[in-house]
């Protein structure tokens, strides 16, 4: 079988062999026979799944595993292409003349999938988008400026580009240079990852119009493996030549030498209209949002009446009065324009005509008049009062202000109003029918907004601040009538450039988003990328965060929604306070980027719908007639939405309008809904027509053969893209056998529910459903590989498992992620079995020779840095000052006062020694120095690993990163889990010699014990146990993929087969006394994580230790060495219990005791034995009080509030 | 270290003189770098350097 799969790429492979093979001749021998003994093993009467499973492993090493190395040793040249299959969505081993079952193999769509979009893909395609598209918008549309002085003066942007990454220092090579940087060097270096921006422009000098190219104005900082990263297209053996990582996903910046990911934000969509209600008020809202303006306008029905509202008129407007400035003149005409013909709806509306004769409003004129009224003015006319035009003030009001997303032109407002009409008509419907209102946590309401999105806000909010501040200053310079020599603006122009490039730079690096224009202030859009596992990383690419306030005591968006379904991952939610606030992409999801919206406006009129401004009320909600909405606009009527929405779709599925816009019917609205705007999120299924698959056996089979890409299965119109409306609209079968003559889609995998961290859990379908929400927060915790390059890093803080494993039971998401590649975890045996008393409550034995032998070994690194400042007076930071060598603590420092690489530091060993002048003043010279050395604090001992050197881009300044390392055994108290949400800490690290055995004498890694799984439920965990022990078994790796996965029934077969119990339970002998033991033990093994939390990092203890300032008490926190706190409900159970001397000690004696002088007579403190007050030491008696209450007293001795201390004698009675 | 991988550009100490740092560099050939100079590799324009190891003998704890 595996063999077979030669044909398919015959070429590089032979061609690889004399280079690469030599060196491993032996190896390829015995990969070869290892592939025919599968060959020609007798196939066991499975059914096709596990065919398909044993196929897998077959061909997978020889395939994914082969190439790369040998891509390695190979020219440049071929490398290319060889490069290319491993590129290649792979099959797991399916050879060409395999049978193809389209019911069990339309998965294959799915690797074909991820190659072009999906996990990361929408935020590089976002960002894309923003650099070839959307810097051209914004630029195209404050494309002029002009100067307030000079009318002949202009400037015009003729072009935007972003040029390749490079360095500071190579700014001004030309466009031609192409820069040697890596991102790995950004990273080492604290450098901003960017890219010189550059404009055209043309301006006006005298009496010239001066054309100027390739102006920067800017540095844009640069996503990784977007189209402008230089990791874009490169195979592996490029990527290694850069110190990156094939694996890693791109998607981040690297701002200031950090990783930062703009996180998906998610918002309520702009642009619709949305219907609520609230307090007896039924309202339908619409935010509109084009590149000038973002404004909320509402339609309200108060008491009866209808208003629109909106913040730039003063006061509601009666409703009937804007749709009559709007220009609809007649009451019918409003009347059939918003109730049509419906006469219960026609009665409701009737009301806000009494309006009309109450303020005598009865044409456009009047009520233009009405409307300028209340227009709010944006800022004073300058000098003196102006005399204000309320008609033309409101028409301007009507066409920039209130929904400027609705075309409309100075003179026509038909459109608007219609507009308008719609929105009262929508809230009258929804007074009629409360089911109407709509629903804000409908997944089809919401838009994601990724970080191209986010960037070009930032970036249009800089560029009008730029244009502004050149506008300033040449102003400046034209307000003066005579100059000296003749204007050139290209002076004025360079100055500001900064600004954007450091604006820019400083949002990522905070993560605040403060636009003016917008008046948006938010913070903690960018995380720092978590690069704990590699799981971790890439969980985080696909994390979205929601708007709304953690406080909130709403269930609503907390709660998982049926409509998320396949969109949203299921499981993947953080617990607590972000509980269902913060989510994650499923794993088959695309986010869409702006399409454009004239072709289908185009499109929607040849379709045979009419526009819709062309119409009245009366033919607008005729019955059976149904309005065509374009991004939530209405702009065409049809009378036949069926057939136009089976057109509609006929022209996507050839590939006519782009395959992301979206189509479907609401019956509620009598709609036809077209969309296009960017941030729905989207999922492609199979196409399914007459009751049939269009993708058939033929169309797997080429795209097995790389004749055809997820692509062609797009322009073909086999599978499409559909959003969560479209999806609401569609008849979905899950499996090809549930399909009727009504179904329009098939699903093309159900695992795919699931996101890229859920979708490592093993049979999750078979646990209970929080044990996987609670396995997802952990696998970000989890141990492991993070990328090829882990050890080209530094970062600050870096964990890494010594011997990772791949895990035994894998699913379809571990592969497709390539988790398999960048394991974070090792195949435990388990025995569940009770053992000694140290495994109650969670805590887990370990085999203390499996811990010896390096099961749930890691290594951790840490980074020091030291920044050496060059000061403005000549002098700067050194490092090599002379050190004395023989005290023992600088045994490790070299020569120039570092410490030497590779040797071992105890606690209080010197690291380096900094040398730091004494006059840093600006004007003095120095002369003398300050040396400094800075020591090991831990009492572990740490290993000096790297010392890099590097210069700061601008200032030059060195900076010093010492990496340190250590290696970390398991011990008592680390935590571990497995993939099913069980953790539990190290509660015995047992000798190997007294664990238990089978007869194979066998022991276990781990023995866990039983109660955790009857309260726990999670049976996936078993069943990964017995799929994980016939794979060890029969060679193969088992699969636990959600929905489907090896069947137990199948497993046991195989575990009879070879001799063990069916049901996965082993006799064996105990270790301590050589009996057998009395039951059958559960035995095999389970994929474990070691988590990060870790006892070595945690443990403290402290007798005496320092104290903090100002109280004296002693100082809070591990890192401080601070004293273990006597809190408030231990001191209430002291107070409880009556232990007086008990609770003085240790709130007083033990903590900050003070001894104070204090005057008995005036109650005031003294001092050795005198009072101040009083002036005498008749009175004063010496008293311990706590140092904070004495500071209490003073502190309020000095807001003039004074504290008398009474004394009394404590045994008065007695004396 | 060469911008790119694996031989890496390293420094040892040489004069213990003050402000003189001196710098090896593993890509094939030793260059070093004094004081004021750009922290570059001369040989393949590197701006990442780092040191070399010990030649002190070192004892690790096998456990």
């Amino acid at each position: 079988m595996a063999g077979t799969t030669e044909p398919v790429r015959p070429k590089p492979k032979p061609k690889a062999a004399p280079r690469g093979a030599r060196s491993r001749a032996p190896a390829a021998p015995s990969k070869l026979s290892h592939v025919t003994t599968v060959d020609s093993q007798p196939e066991e009467a499975l059914p096709a799944e596990d065919v398909a499973m044993e196929d897998a492993e077959a061909s997978g090493p020889s395939k994914d595993h082969a190439s790369p190395e040998r891509s390695h040793r190979r020219k440049p040249a071929k490398v290319k292409e060889e490069f290319a299959a491993l590129l290649e969505p792979f099959y797991y081993g399916k050879a060409l003349h395999d049978p193809i079952n389209t019911a069990e193999d339309k998965w294959n769509l799915l690797p074909a999938f991820l190659k072009v979009k999906g996990l990361v893909k929408q935020h590089v395609d976002s960002y894309n988008h923003l650099m070839d598209l959307g810097l051209k918008e914004i630029v195209k549309a404050n494309k002029i400026v002009r100067s307030d002085f000079n009318p002949k003066f202009m400037l015009e942007y003729t072009d935007i580009r972003v040029d390749f990454p490079n360095r500071q220092d190579e700014e001004g090579m030309g466009s031609h240079h192409r820069s040697s940087i890596t991102p790995n060097e950004c990273r080492l270096r604290d450098m901003t990852y960017s890219a010189p921006v550059v404009v055209d422009v043309q301006y006006t000098r005298g009496n010239h119009l001066v054309k100027r190219n390739n102006i920067q104005i800017a540095r844009l900082p640069i996503m990784l493996k977007s189209n402008k990263c230089v990791l874009a297209g490169k195979n592996d053996r490029d990527m290694a030549y850069m110190d990156e990582c094939p694996l890693d996903p791109g998607g981040y910046f690297i701002v200031r030498g950090q990783e930062k990911v703009i996180l998906i934000q998610e918002q309520l969509n702009k642009n619709r209209v949305i219907v609520e209600s609230a307090k007896g008020i039924m309202q339908a809202s619409v935010t509109s949002s084009t590149h000038e303006r973002r404004t909320k306008s509402y339609v309200i029905q108060k008491k009866g009446l209808m208003y629109l509202r909106h913040n730039t008129l003063s006061e509601e407007v009666p409703i009937v009065f804007a749709l009559k400035a709007l220009g609809l003149r007649s009451d019918k005409e409003i009347l059939l324009m918003v109730a049509g013909d419906d006469s219960a709806y026609q009665d409701s509306f009737q009301v806000n005509f009494e309006a009309c004769s109450r303020e005598n409003i009865n044409c456009q004129e009047k009520a233009l008049e009405y409307i300028g009224h209340r227009v709010k003015l944006t800022k004073k006319p300058p000098g003196a009062y102006r005399i204000r035009n309320y008609h033309v003030e409101a028409i301007e009001c009507l066409s920039s202000v209130i929904l400027p997303h609705v075309g409309a032109t100075e003179s026509d407002f038909r459109a608007k109003a219609i507009y308008v009409a719609h929105m009262a008509r929508r809230v009258i419907m929804a007074v009629h029918d409360p089911s109407l209102v709509d629903d804000r946590d409908y997944v089809g309401n919401k838009r994601l907004e990724l970080s191209g999105q986010m960037m070009a806000l930032l970036f249009e909010d800089h560029f009008k601040r730029f244009n502004t501040d050149f506008k300033v200053s040449i102003d400046k310079v034209l307000k003066k009538q005579n100059r000296a020599q003749e204007f050139d603006a290209y002076t004025h122009f360079s100055v500001h450039k900064n600004h954007i490039t450091l604006g820019v730079e400083r949002a990522l690096a905070t993560g605040n988003w403060s636009l003016k224009r917008f008046k948006m202030e938010r913070a903690g859009v960018t995380h720092v990328l978590s690069r704990l596992s590699y799981i971790a990383a890439l969980g985080m690419m696909t994390r979205i965060s929601s708007q709304f306030e953690k406080t909130r005591k709403v269930s609503g968006p907390r709660a998982l929604q049926p409509s998320q379904f396949g969109m949203l991952c299921t499981s993947d939610t953080p617990e607590g306070e972000a509980c269902g606030l913060v989510k994650n992409l499923a794993l088959m999801t695309h986010v869409t980027t702006e399409g454009e919206e004239e072709p289908i406006r185009d499109c929607i009129a040849a379709l045979g719908a009419e526009d819709i401004c062309g119409h009245n009320g009366a033919s607008i909600h005729r019955e059976g007639m149904f309005s065509v909405y374009l991004n939530g606009t209405p702009i065409a009527i049809t009378d036949d939405p069926k057939g136009f929405l089976n057109n509609f779709r006929k022209l996507r599925r050839r590939g006519r309008i782009s395959e992301f816009t979206s189509i479907h019917i609401n019956q509620d609205y009598n709609a036809v809904h077209v969309a296009t705007d960017e941030g729905r999120i989207c999922r492609p299924l199979i196409v399914v027509e007459n009751g049939r698959s269009k993708v058939t056996s033929r169309y797997l089979q080429a795209l097995r053969k790389g004749t055809m890409q997820f692509e062609d299965f797009l322009t073909r119109g086999l599978v499409e893209y559909v959003d969560v409306n479209e999806e609401n609209d569609a008849h979905i079968a899950i499996y090809e056998r549930e399909m009727t003559k009504h179904t329009t889609h098939l699903e093309i995998e159900p695992f795919t529910i699931l996101g890229a961290v859920a979708g490592l859990i093993p049979y999750p379908h078979h646990n209970q459903s929080p044990r996987n929400t609670y396995q997802c927060a952990m696998g970000k915790q989890a141990i492991g590989a993070i990328g090829y390059n882990q050890f080209k890093r530094i970062d600050t803080l870096l964990y890494i498992m010594v011997y990772p494993q791949k895990p035994m039971v894998k699913t379809r998401t571990i592969e497709l992620v390539k988790y398999d590649k960048l394991p974070a975890g090792q195949a435990a045996t388990v025995a569940v079995m009770s053992y000694s008393g140290y495994d109650i409550e969670d805590a887990l034995i370990l085999n203390k020779s499996s811990v010896d032998r390096g099961f749930g070994r890691c290594q951790v690194f840490k980074k020091n840095a030291v920044l050496l400042k060059n000061y403005t007076n000549g002098s700067s930071d050194g490092l090599n000052g002379g050190f004395d060598q023989s005290v023992a603590a600088n045994h490790a420092l070299g020569i120039d006062g570092i410490a030497q690489v590779g040797t071992t530091l105890g606690q209080g060993d010197a690291m380096y020694i900094k040398n730091t002048p004494a006059d840093i003043a600006p004007g003095t010279v120095s002369t003398r120095s300050i040396d400094k050395p800075v020591k090991h604090k831990s009492p572990d001992p740490v290993i000096i690993d790297k010392v890099c050197v590097t210069e700061h881009e601008a200032s030059g300044a060195k900076t010093i990163k010492i990496l340190t390392r250590q290696t970390r055994r398991p011990e008592l108290g680390d935590k571990f889990s497995s993939r099913h949400g069980q953790k539990g800490v190290v509660g015995l690290i047992s000798p190997g010699e007294d664990m238990p055995f089978n007869d194979q004498g066998i022991n276990p890694d781990i023995i866990m014990n039983p109660h955790g799984f009857p309260s726990r439920m999670t049976v996936g965990k078993m069943m990964e146990l017995l799929a994980g022990k016939a794979g060890v078994l029969s060679g193969e790796f088992g699969y636990g993929t959600a929905f489907g996965g090896s069947k137990v029934e199948d497993m046991a077969d195989l575990l009879l087969k070879h001799g063990f119990s069916y049901s996965g339970k082993d006799y064996l002998t105990s270790g301590i006394t050589g009996e057998a033991l009395q039951f059958y033990v559960f035995f095999g093994p389970i994929y474990y994580q070691k988590l990060k939390h870790m006892v070595m990092d945690k443990m403290h203890s402290r007798a005496r230790g320092p104290r903090a300032i100002l109280t004296r008490q002693p100082t809070e926190g591990r890192a401080r060495d601070g004293g273990l706190r006597l809190g408030e409900m231990e001191r209430d159970c002291l107070i409880a219990y009556g232990a007086s001397q008990l609770l003085l000690e240790r709130l007083m004696i033990s903590s900050d005791a003070h001894n104070v002088d204090i005057c008995e007579k005036c109650g005031q403190m003294g001092y050795s034995g005198w009072c101040g007050v009083c002036g005498s030491e008749k009175h004063v008696r010496g008293l311990v009080m706590p140092y904070a209450a004495k500071l209490l007293i003073q502190e309020l001795g000095s807001m003039n509030v004074r504290v008398k201390v009474g004394l009394e004698d404590e045994f008065e009675g007695m004396m | 270290m060469c911008g790119n991988t694996s031989p890496e550009t390293k420094w040892v100490q040489e004069s213990p003189s003050k402000h003189f740092i001196g710098w090896v560099q593993g890509c094939e050939e030793v260059s070093k770098i004094r004081e004021g100079e750009p922290m570059r590799c001369k040989t393949c324009g590197s701006r990442v350097l780092y040191k070399m190891r010990t030649k002190r003998m070192v004892q690790f704890e096998a456990r």
